[in-house]
């Protein structure tokens, strides 16, 4: 009885969540496709498409490409930065504060593919970045191309640091005002203060939210297919878009799936270390 | 695990501010306006090159300042029809996703049950699941159920896929309203979800807006899934229109883009908007996802 | 509590109105001939419309209400879909999943139709092409475009086309190139080549495709005229083997590598732009800043009265020539065709009627006006013969002359994956990612990955 209203959501969850996870699961192990013979009659091919995957020298790349964009533009980016701002916006006066949180929060409230849109107008050849370059004197290239995983990494920060901002401003006003200003008589410095008091008080919340952003950035896709669509030659190919390009392009869904398989790994991976990291401060 | 923020209640304590030392705020306020800079550059491109006819990719001040960009993409089947298809969408899917996680939300919130902890786990790892790892699945289901191009199933799953944010989101909000109140409705004999629907959900609203607001916006920006299951041209939300409007031209023509960027994003700027005033500082949201 | 109600009828207005807007514009979509009972039949018919291609939609468009009135309680439901040929292809895929989504009648690309066939989506079509008195017109090369492995016919083609050089005449005039120009082998290209960007260093001398975004242009306008005009081919027919370390597939990356390092093609990263097909028609070409691109017999299409890129003056400023072979071995001329065909979806409730709508949509008038809008190469010999197909533009006997030495993709199960391959190998190239012979030997290793090791042969 009592777990009777839960029935709506965890109907919801299995049907479109948890089914198309076993059923994406299943579909790795076969080589259903949308078109040639296996579209007809998929067969079960075990650990095939995972041999592949070791073998096709895409998927280490696309493997390791999407760690660099997770760890710099999410955990690195966003995180530290959100943070600074947080920090920085405690010691600022009001007006400004509310100003430049408004215009952070405005890149995150667009919808992705404006976001998308806005950013490759960004880093395109003759762009706005290479037109402020210019005002310096510097003939800026097509960053889309020289450096496509600098512009997707620097557009996913500026597209999401807003969360972890907002995460971080409310966090930080939980910090026991007591315990600062006892620090502080202490004579430790801001710095001190900063690794030795608040940090610790919101550890679980960092922890929270480097997960969130870690996972949310695991499966960024528009951003990328706009800006790059993961190329060129591959340079931006993070594994949303080598799955996407595999079963939708290449029409091989199973190994397309294969690929999906592998994404949802590395994200449970991560949410274990975060929640791990969680624990301890919270028994 | 969550400590329960309610909205509204985020206090301006200075935590680390030590009171009165004008340096430091005269440098973090230059440090800020600096960042709010970097942040602002490619927002003004939007705003500037909407109303630009001769846009480009730079930034700069238009030569005139006319609405024929606006005038351009404002047609039926450019931006109105899939404008009110995407709102549709996003009010199904909204709507369906704060019924279920409220409900759900109420048994975790209130009673102590072993499998809440592994649930709401499980629930966060769901929040951010690669919609792109299950879109194959999903398009087989929909196949095989006929469900395919249809909006309200596209706007179910868009619900599912949003309800894990949302019931970890609710269930905090839910948590910070204190059981007390309930408990004299339990003495009178009033059944649970007597006492949610009549005292906890209005006490949550704010949060509830905030929690509806927040699904209303990620279906309204989500591209993906109506661009794999919704096939006739007739049916396309925004999201997918401005895609192909972005991909259909050999030379990019930034102003209309710009134009269309800025109609499709008005309205989830304006709910914004709304939910940051109406629920107390612009910094509500977060009160939800604090660990 | 009043709050409570009021929000409780807000949600239940909220949902009628969701319930409301599904299934008002849920109706249309019984589509595909759910009702198999004769007379209230729905023909749904699949195609890809973007700003470049309209003729088709033109067509559907002006044949479905003399259909729908010449079959009582037919409707022809139209589905086009705005897509860039890829996304067609994915589109098209994802609707043939089921019998309730999967078109009637659809648009289908010569290369993909073999697979196609084999993944069970087209309607063996021997049957009613036995009682089509136009059948007899279709030329056999076309024929055959529309036939599976087991040789019956799938696939009606529409038109077929053929590749060659279009150049700017003021541009190779004003840098001293005798015109009309012919190159006779590769190096003249490039000398040419040499030649324009010495006379002005702001144009782009001589641009062929490269790298995934121009997908099948690369293989058609670029990789594989080179390839097909050394000694050296992609498949082997007799065997049904893919060949593997040929010379010919090192010297076709090499050559776009030297079109490329040497300044000469459009600058790579505006060359890994999908769109760019559309700037060379639009502007670079009218602009006179392009000497020449490999392009298909279609390409007056863009320029002509009601195309996306109207140029009334073009037949004043562009030549055209034939692309060479290698050292100018014999045939000395090399083309690549492809074209796109109408088939019958296997799942169809209805395909004597679908049938009998592509038969009206191919019929001679309808051919012709979409052979000419279009500017296909005909495949019917009465279209063909027409005094108004010849005159559709001046290069029709042209490019209708290369049908004698053009090629055609070995259109396998296993093509559309190797073709990705090898527009992967091209931009590795063009890029400075990888030496020509690293990416040909890249290649080689992909072949075997995907046909597996009896599939490929060669050194």
């Amino acid at each position: 009885m009592r777990i009777l209203p839960l029935v709506p959501a965890v109907l919801l969850l299995l049907l479109f969540m948890a089914g198309p996870v076993l059923w994406s699961l299943y579909g790795s192990f076969t080589n259903a496709a949308l078109t040639g013979p296996n579209a007809q009659n998929p067969q079960w091919i075990g650990l095939d498409n995972y041999s592949r995957l070791l073998e096709d020298p895409d998927f280490p790349r696309s493997v390791l490409l999407t760690v660099v964009f997770v760890l710099l533009s999410a955990v690195v980016g966003q995180n530290i930065l959100g943070m600074a701002l947080a920090l920085l916006m405690s010691r600022a006066s009001g007006g400004v504060s509310a100003l430049i949180g408004g215009v952070v929060v405005s890149a995150w409230v667009l919808p992705e593919i404006v976001a998308a849109f806005v950013m490759y107008a960004f880093f395109t050849g003759e762009g706005t970045l290479d037109q402020l370059l210019g005002l310096v004197g510097v003939d800026g290239p097509n960053w889309l191309f020289v450096a496509p995983m600098f512009a997707v990494i620097l557009a996913n920060i500026w597209r999401g640091t807003a969360f972890s901002m907002m995460v971080y401003r409310a966090s930080l006003d939980d910090v026991p005002p007591e315990l600062v200003e006892a620090a502080q008589i202490d004579g430790a410095s801001p710095t001190q203060r900063l690794f030795r008091i608040t940090l610790p008080v919101i550890k679980s919340t960092i922890a929270t939210n480097l997960m969130l952003t870690t996972l949310q950035t695991l499966s960024v896709f528009t951003l990328i297919f706009v800006m790059t669509a993961g190329g060129p030659s591959n340079r931006s190919m993070t594994l949303p878009l080598l799955a996407y390009e595999e079963a939708f392009n290449f029409l091989d869904v199973g190994y397309g799936t294969a690929i999906a398989t592998v994404m949802l790994v590395v994200g449970a991976l991560s949410s274990v270390v975060y929640i791990r990291m969680l624990r301890p401060g919270k028994d | 695990m969550a400590v329960p923020t309610a909205p509204g209640t985020t206090g301006r304590t200075p935590a680390l501010a030590a009171p009165g030392r004008r340096p430091s705020r005269v440098a973090a306020n230059a440090v800020l306006v600096l960042i709010g800079v970097c942040f602002l550059v490619p927002l003004a491109w939007l705003f500037l090159s909407a109303v630009d006819p001769g846009a480009s990719a730079r930034t700069s001040l238009p030569d005139t300042v006319s609405t024929e960009n606006f005038r351009a993409v404002l047609t039926a089947d450019i931006a109105l029809r899939p404008l009110l298809i995407s709102f549709v969408l996003s009010l199904g899917s909204a709507t369906v996703t704060v019924l279920a996680a409220v409900l759900a939300s109420y048994p975790l919130s209130r009673y102590q049950m072993r499998f809440s902890k592994p649930f709401l786990y499980t629930v966060l790892f769901g929040t951010s699941l690669p919609v792109t790892a299950i879109m194959v699945p999903v398009f087989s289901l929909a196949v095989r159920t006929g469900l395919l191009d249809s909006i309200w199933a596209t706007a179910l799953f868009m619900a599912a896929t949003s309800l894990p944010m949302a019931i970890w989101m609710t269930k905090n909000f839910m948590d910070s309203v204190p059981v007390s109140l309930e408990e004299a409705a339990w003495m009178d004999g009033a059944p649970a979800m007597t006492a949610l629907r009549r005292i906890v959900v209005p006490l949550m609203r704010p949060g509830l807006t905030v929690v509806f607001i927040y699904v209303f916006m990620q279906a309204w920006g989500n591209f993906f899934v109506p661009f794999l299951l919704l096939r006739s041209p007739e049916k396309q939300p925004a999201a997918v229109t401005i895609y192909q409007f972005f991909g259909q031209f050999g030379a990019i023509d930034y102003g209309q883009l710009a134009a269309f960027s800025l109609l499709y994003s008005l309205p989830v700027i304006v709910l914004y908007v709304i939910v940051s005033r109406s629920v107390g500082g612009s910094f509500a949201m977060s009160g939800a996802v604090k660990g | 509590m009043r709050q409570t109600i009021r929000n409780t009828s807000v949600l239940a207005l909220a949902s009628t109105l969701a319930l409301a807007g599904c299934s008002a514009s849920g109706d249309g979509d019984g589509g595909t001939a759910d009702t198999a009972d004769g007379g209230g039949d729905t023909i749904t018919v699949m195609y890809q419309r973007t700003e470049g291609v309209t003729a088709l939609d033109e067509l559907f468009n002006r044949i479905k209400p003399e259909f729908e009135a010449a079959n009582d309680g037919v409707t022809v439901e139209l589905q086009p879909i705005e897509a860039a040929e890829d996304d067609y292809a994915t589109q098209l895929a994802l609707a043939q999943q089921s019998a309730s989504t999967a078109p009637d009648v659809f648009y289908e690309d010569t290369f993909r139709v073999r697979s196609d066939v084999e993944a069970g989506y087209l309607l063996n079509l021997d049957e009613y092409v036995a009682e089509w008195e136009d059948w007899d017109q279709f030329n056999e090369g076309a024929r055959g475009a529309g036939r599976g492995d087991d040789g019956s016919t799938y696939a009606i083609p529409l038109g077929t086309d053929t590749r060659g050089i279009w150049y700017s005449e003021p541009l190779l005039e004003a840098a001293g190139v005798t015109l009309p120009w012919q190159p006779e082998n590769w190096q003249d290209i490039l000398d040419t080549a040499e030649q324009i960007k010495a006379y002005d260093p702001e144009s782009v001398p001589f641009h062929m495709y490269a790298g995934k975004p121009a997908g099948e242009g690369t293989l058609m306008q670029s990789f594989l005229p080179l390839l097909y005009g050394t000694e050296d081919r992609l498949y082997d027919e007799e065997s049904q083997t893919w060949n593997t370390g040929t010379q010919g597939f090192k010297d076709a990356l090499t050559f776009l590598d030297t079109l490329y390092d040497d300044g000469y093609a459009v600058p790579v990263e505006e060359a890994l732009d999908a769109n760019l097909w559309q700037t060379i028609f639009d502007t670079r070409l009218p602009d006179a800043k392009l000497g020449g691109v490999v392009e298909g017999s279609y390409g007056a299409s863009f320029w002509q009265q009601g195309g996306p890129f109207e140029w009334p003056e073009y037949a004043d400023s562009i030549g055209v020539a034939a692309f060479p072979t290698q050292n100018g071995q014999a045939p000395g001329r090399v083309s690549m065709s492809g074209g796109w065909t109408l088939a019958v979806g296997a799942q169809s409730d209805a395909p004597d009627l679908a049938f009998e709508f592509l038969t009206l949509a191919m019929n001679f008038e309808n051919s012709l006006a979409y052979t000419v809008e279009n500017s296909q190469i005909a495949v019917r010999d009465d279209v063909a013969g027409d005094p108004s197909y010849l005159e559709a533009n001046p290069y029709v006997k042209f490019f209708t002359d290369l049908v004698e030495v053009t090629n055609f993709r070995p259109a396998t199960a296993d093509y559309p994956r190797i073709s990705a391959q090898i527009q992967e190998a091209t931009e590795q190239v063009v890029t400075g990612a990888a030496e020509p012979a690293e990416a040909a030997a890249a290649y080689d290793d992909a072949l075997v990955r995907i046909v597996g090791a009896d599939g490929v042969s060669g050194s």
